[in-house]
């Protein structure tokens, strides 16, 4: 366990080291609640849509961040680290392990001071029940940060990652409740959204918050559905990283 | 101006190597549309936005078309991180063909980029009347021009690639989010503060995807202060970033 932890700790202090990409990551949130949020409230018909919009954003951010671990990857594999990293007395299992969760956790420290700028917003109107939807999130950040590690091993292309990552991440955000509620999107939308894990995410996160929607998913249901996702791929993401990570063949 | 038709072809192949990373960038802006749009279109006032699709389309055209000349500055930044301005330097071409070819390409790439979501609007929109296309092409043109003009004066101005990255970032969240990309000007009263509401108004953004409007839809009516706000973003971006680029180059 303590060499995991070893693994979260390099992780962490890598992420420190992308000051610009954080400054430009804070900017966009800023950006996304003080312009968007405030002007596209007072134009939908959705009752207390500002609250719903900006728990939304803060579930956005968590899953761009936790996703960020694939660069990381990338470039350990560009400047040759990643045969440093299978010298080391860590098992595969070990390495990978730490990474979902030093994914998962940088993403937290990282969205955290702004996670508490969204709550200052809404509030939490009970706090037992934002314990259990923050416990869930890290699920999220953690299975993000899984599926982020497989696809980078899986693929073992720096460009195909990055188109792939901007189609999924299109599709994925824009197929959630995120930024609206599944009441207002088509049906086939609708379908997609309601197994989409940052549909999970995102009601459970406003749930714990406290904001009352007729629109959110069941809290029992997105609770199931993350940790689903997060053993998913925590488990694709061992093997896959097992049995790719030797023999180059990266691009 | 060989030279610059030289350039041209240099830079459009430059441009063919992002073509995945371009579909990438198109599949969002079509998820924007056909996804985000769609479902805004059902949550939307219609008091405020009778059709949201309809209203977003050109908005999301001028939005692709000002990232993909953007992307210009991307180059010229990479060359000079690698003082790849040297071999530009030595070129049998002036300094200002240098420059300008380097504009166009920046503009080129922009209208070729922009072209299947110009055509998208079109489909669902309607199609202009040819005086009414030509002064659509000319205006948008204009707007990615100018757009090269001002990524190619970031670019040029600085060595360091995470910086050009943030500085490109502030400048698209500032230009996107104070215009009528995505929502009405009436939207934006009571909610931003004057300054802004001001630079909303005389965006080039906010007047490239108005003019689409005027035209398509009816609505903000057409005036010649859209055209001549665009001209002058562009002509005030192409020069100074002319500018900046050849007095760069040159010091470097």
């Amino acid at each position: 366990m303590t060499k995991v932890w070893l693994v979260v700790e390099r992780d962490l202090r890598t992420f420190l080291q992308y000051k610009f990409l954080l400054i430009m990551r804070a900017i966009w949130f800023v950006a996304q609640i003080t312009f968007f949020g405030l002007i596209s409230s007072r134009m939908v018909i959705v009752p207390n849509y500002y609250d719903y919009y900006v728990a939304g954003v803060v579930v956005m951010l968590l899953y761009s961040t936790a996703m960020f671990i694939g660069y990381d990857i990338f470039e350990e594999a560009e400047h040759g680290v990643v045969e440093y990293l299978l010298s080391l007395p860590i098992s595969r299992k070990e390495m990978v392990l730490g990474r979902s969760i030093g994914g998962g956790i940088r993403s937290f420290v990282y969205v955290g001071p702004l996670l508490g700028v969204v709550l200052a917003i809404i509030g939490i109107a009970n706090p037992l029940n934002f314990l259990v939807a923050f416990a869930s999130l890290f699920l999220f950040a953690f299975g993000v940060s899984g599926m982020s590690i497989a696809l980078a091993v899986g693929i073992k292309s720096h460009d195909k990652y990055d188109i792939l990552l901007g189609v999924l991440d299109a599709l994925i955000v824009r197929l959630s409740t995120t930024l609206y509620p599944k009441a207002f999107m088509p049906n086939l939308y609708s379908a997609i959204a309601e197994i989409n894990p940052l549909t999970f995410a995102s009601d459970l996160f406003r749930w714990g918050a406290g904001l009352e929607s007729v629109y959110l998913t069941s809290p029992l249901t997105a609770i199931v559905g993350l940790f689903l996702f997060f053993s998913t791929f925590t488990f694709l993401s061992v093997a896959i990283y097992e049995k790719r990570l030797e023999g180059g063949g990266w691009e | 101006m060989k030279a610059i038709t030289h350039l041209l072809e240099y830079d459009f192949r430059m441009f063919l190597h992002y073509r995945w990373w371009m579909l990438g960038l198109i599949s969002m802006n079509l998820a924007d549309l056909f996804i985000m749009a769609m479902v805004f279109t059902k949550m939307v006032n219609p008091t405020i936005i009778l059709n949201y699709f309809q209203f977003f389309s050109p908005g999301i055209t001028i939005t692709a078309s000002f990232a993909a000349a953007f992307t210009i500055g991307r180059e010229i930044n990479w060359e000079v991180r690698r003082n790849f301005s040297h071999y530009l330097l030595s070129l049998p071409m002036t300094r200002r063909e240098l420059a300008s070819g380097r504009m166009l390409s920046g503009g080129l790439r922009g209208m070729i980029y922009m072209s299947p979501l110009l055509l998208t609007t079109f489909i669902f929109l309607g199609f202009p009347t040819p005086l009414q296309l030509l002064t659509i092409l000319g205006a948008l043109f204009l707007l990615v021009a100018g757009t090269s003009g001002l990524s190619i004066a970031i670019a040029a101005s600085t060595k360091s690639f995470e910086k050009f990255v943030t500085a490109r970032g502030v400048i698209y969240y500032l230009l996107f989010f104070c215009s009528t990309v995505f929502y009405p000007l009436k939207a934006i009263h009571g909610v931003l503060p004057q300054p802004l509401i001001l630079l909303a108004q005389l965006n080039p953004l906010s007047c490239g995807a108005d003019l689409i409007r005027a035209y398509l839809l009816g609505s903000p009516p057409f005036t010649a202060a859209l055209l001549q706000n665009l001209l002058i973003f562009s002509v005030i971006f192409m020069v100074s970033g002319a500018a900046v680029y050849i007095k760069i180059m040159e010091h470097d």
